[in-house]
């Protein structure tokens, strides 16, 4: 089962989804905090899901607000990089280039695509802490190779 | 991990405990930083409010050792948390950011942050932020020696706290190493820390302006001062606070005049969101001038206020009168909306003025208290220690904003008596500890009414702003705020006398009429010079009288709103006297 978490776990740094930010929360769970790494995964994700609505408010608004646009998107990417998801923060820097250089088309594509990220690392991570919690405490975490 | 905790443990108990106050918007970075301080071994508090953040500094300035902040905040701009407690409470101050751009670092810096780290943050840095508070420590304890010089050694990354110690050890004397050394509550190594009232602090601008700015050296401003455990260290350390806050807010202006002691002591006391404004305080310079130029942003009222008292402010109200500082206290009504916010008071906004509007007068008013108590000024003029009352600050603002838009020449001086009243009302209901006007602030008030009357000098005054009750609110403050720099008793107006007197080098006194309309007052009162010496006299516990007449004024007034107020405003306040 340990095997099977671990497994799942290295795939999603293979694949991009997670970076080594999420290594080092891990290295900070510990006894004290038992479910540290997936209390602040919870915390992202509620956090990134109003930011998010906050975001497909102002774009649908059609006045293209880039700086307003800019400053979430400030914030998201700080918190995706905080918790090492890697593939989501790329697409918060591509869209804030977008806002820099005022192209309107390519921030509403790059959003998507961002939700998109977001939705399969959500998924990915409840998937991963569930079966993590099955597996039972888990061993140190163990940088990827 | 393991390896972590006892490196920590080796350290003799410092800085394992230190006590860090973590400030991040962001909940989830929160939470991070939280968990990689705890690992640390350090003792953590955190919130996501810049505001809580400040109550929390301000209720004990002793109960953190370390400040860490996330720069993007909603509710407060990073920078000026950090500046506001670089200077109320002098603690270390480490800025986060996922800004890495260099203006961002640069802005930290000049800000007077100890460091700058980017996120994500790393456990590897967070196991050095200690020497940050080393570091101040030493500052403030080694007077005599070079300033800094002890620091280095201590400033190196290396966590051996027994090889710092060493150092340490070499540069001071055993006892004092020795002392420091052994703590393990870190905040008891450090000698207590001064608090620089507004008493305090008023002492020290009245030194500097008396020396003259770009001469002023600590020890001769020690010497001025004449204060008793009052180190040099001190003196020094909070002339280049005072120093980097007026460059700060007054670009080319003269930053050394009177505004930025107003704005110096609330940045200090904390104003929140007041501050940034730098009030281009130029000495003499009456807001007006100085205003027009940089009062844009209007820094904390204290700035305005300050000028407004001293008696070089008090010329500068002169200029006031004269169509450019009409111009600039236009400007502070922006800024007076900012301050309005704040405003327990009933204050309704001002026409034009938002300087009553949510007269933060009286929430800082309320702080000042606290803090006053806390900070022994006993029923002086708020106690600059905590400057967090920004109140004074703010009401100064306040005052001269609001009045932009007052009648244009009505009474100016009614006006800014009438905010005046207001303000002290406001003042003295926000602020209990006030000390009980009593007959001062009658005479105050009455003073400052003759003045305004007198002065239409201020031609901002008329604005909306005096008339409006809720201005009154804001000026009585102001006017307290400046008279207090005299009488000590209102510990609002010391606020203003501060930054006024800094600026003005002269005394608040005369100010104080300015002051007193709140926002236009404070135009008002360079005109009024005169009068405000007389006032200040009263006004020591005048802020409390006017303030409470004003609040009476504001109920009756509902005429006054017109420009006319101002007089209006007056009568019913000297009854209320």
């Amino acid at each position: 089962m340990q095997r099977q978490v671990a497994l799942i776990k290295q795939s999603l740094f293979d694949q991009g989804y997670l970076d080594e930010q999420f290594v080092e929360l891990e290295e900070l769970q510990d006894d004290a905090n038992p479910n540290f790494v997936e209390e602040v995964a919870t915390l992202y994700f509620k956090d990134s899901a109003r930011l998010i609505s906050n975001i497909e408010q102002a774009l649908e608004r059609g006045s293209f607000d880039f700086n307003r646009l800019d400053n979430y998107m400030h914030q998201f990417k700080g918190s995706s990089t905080s918790i090492g998801a890697s593939k989501v923060k790329t697409e918060c820097t591509m869209f804030r280039e977008y806002c820099r250089v005022g192209n309107a088309e390519g921030c509403l594509r790059t959003f998507k695509q961002l939700k998109k990220e977001h939705a399969t690392l959500r998924k990915k991570l409840e998937q991963y802490f569930q079966l993590a919690r099955q597996a039972g405490p888990k061993e140190t975490a163990r940088r990827p190779k | 991990m393991t390896v972590e905790r006892q490196d920590c443990v080796a350290l003799d108990q410092f800085p394992v405990g230190m006590r860090v106050l973590a400030v991040d918007d962001d909940q989830t970075c929160l939470r991070i930083l939280e968990s990689l301080l705890h690992r640390c071994q350090y003792h953590v508090t955190t919130t996501n409010q810049a505001q809580k953040a400040l109550e929390l500094l301000r209720e004990n300035k002793n109960k953190f050792d370390l400040v860490i902040s996330d720069v993007d905040m909603p509710d407060m701009d990073g920078f000026k948390l950090l500046e506001l407690v670089g200077l109320e409470m002098d603690l270390p101050v480490i800025m986060l950011s996922a800004h890495s751009d260099p203006k961002y670092v640069m802005k930290g810096v000049t800000h007077g942050a100890c460091d700058y780290l980017l996120k994500p943050v790393r456990i590897e840095e967070l196991k050095n932020i200690w020497q940050h508070v080393v570091r101040k420590n030493r500052g403030s304890n080694n007077g005599d020696k070079k300033d800094g010089s002890g620091n280095e050694g201590v400033a190196n990354s290396d966590q051996n706290n027994g090889r710092a110690n060493r150092k340490r050890k070499d540069q001071y004397n055993e006892d004092e190493d020795e002392e420091r050394d052994d703590n393990d509550d870190p905040s008891s190594q450090k000698k207590p820390r001064v608090v620089w009232t507004v008493e305090l602090h008023k002492k020290f601008v009245a030194a500097v302006n008396q020396l003259g700015f770009e001469k002023a050296m600590p020890k001769k401003i020690l010497d001025l001062m004449n204060v008793e455990k009052l180190t040099r260290e001190n003196v020094a350390s909070h002339l280049q606070k005072f120093r980097l806050y007026l460059k700060r807010i007054s670009g080319n202006q003269q930053a050394i005049m009177a505004n930025s002691d107003l704005h110096f002591l609330q940045m200090s006391n904390g104003l929140d969101g007041f501050h940034h404004r730098p009030i281009p305080v130029g000495s003499g310079q009456f807001h007006g001038g100085a205003a027009a130029a940089g009062m844009r942003p209007f820094p904390p009222n204290n700035g305005i206020l300050g000028r407004l008292n001293t008696p070089s402010g008090i010329g500068g109200v002169r200029n006031l009168s004269s169509p450019p500082s009409s111009g600039m206290f236009l400007q502070n009504p922006t800024d007076l909306g900012k301050f309005h916010h704040v405003s327990s008071l009933p204050l309704n906004h001002i026409d034009g003025g938002n300087i009553l509007q949510g007269l933060p007068i009286p929430l800082e008013f309320d702080q000042l208290q606290t803090n006053n108590n806390k900070s022994i000024i006993a029923g002086n003029s708020m106690a600059f220690p905590s400057f967090p009352t920004s109140l004074p600050n703010n009401n100064n603002h306040l005052v001269l904003e609001g009045h932009p838009q007052a009648s244009p020449s009505a009474f100016p001086g009614h006006q800014i008596n009438k905010r005046l009243e207001h303000w002290s009302n406001a003042v003295s209901s926000s602020s209990s500890t006030l000390p009980p006007p009593g007959q001062n602030s009658n005479s105050l008030i009455s003073h400052q009414f003759d003045a305004s009357s007198s002065n239409y000098s201020i031609p901002f005054c008329d604005s909306t702003i005096p008339l409006n009750p809720a201005l009154d609110h804001t000026n009585p403050r102001a006017f307290y705020r400046a008279t207090d720099l005299d009488s000590n008793a209102n510990v609002q107006p010391g606020v203003y006398y501060d930054s006024l007197q800094m600026r003005q080098s002269g005394n608040y006194g005369p100010t104080t009429d300015a002051m007193l309309s709140s926002n236009p007052k404070e135009g008002f009162t360079v005109g009024q010079q005169k009068l405000q010496s007389g006032f200040m006299g009263g006004e020591a516990g005048s802020l409390d009288d006017i303030v409470n007449s004003t609040m009476k004024q504001e109920q009756s007034q509902g005429d006054l709103s017109e420009g006319d107020l101002g007089y209006g405003g007056f009568s019913s306040l000297r009854t209320c006297i």
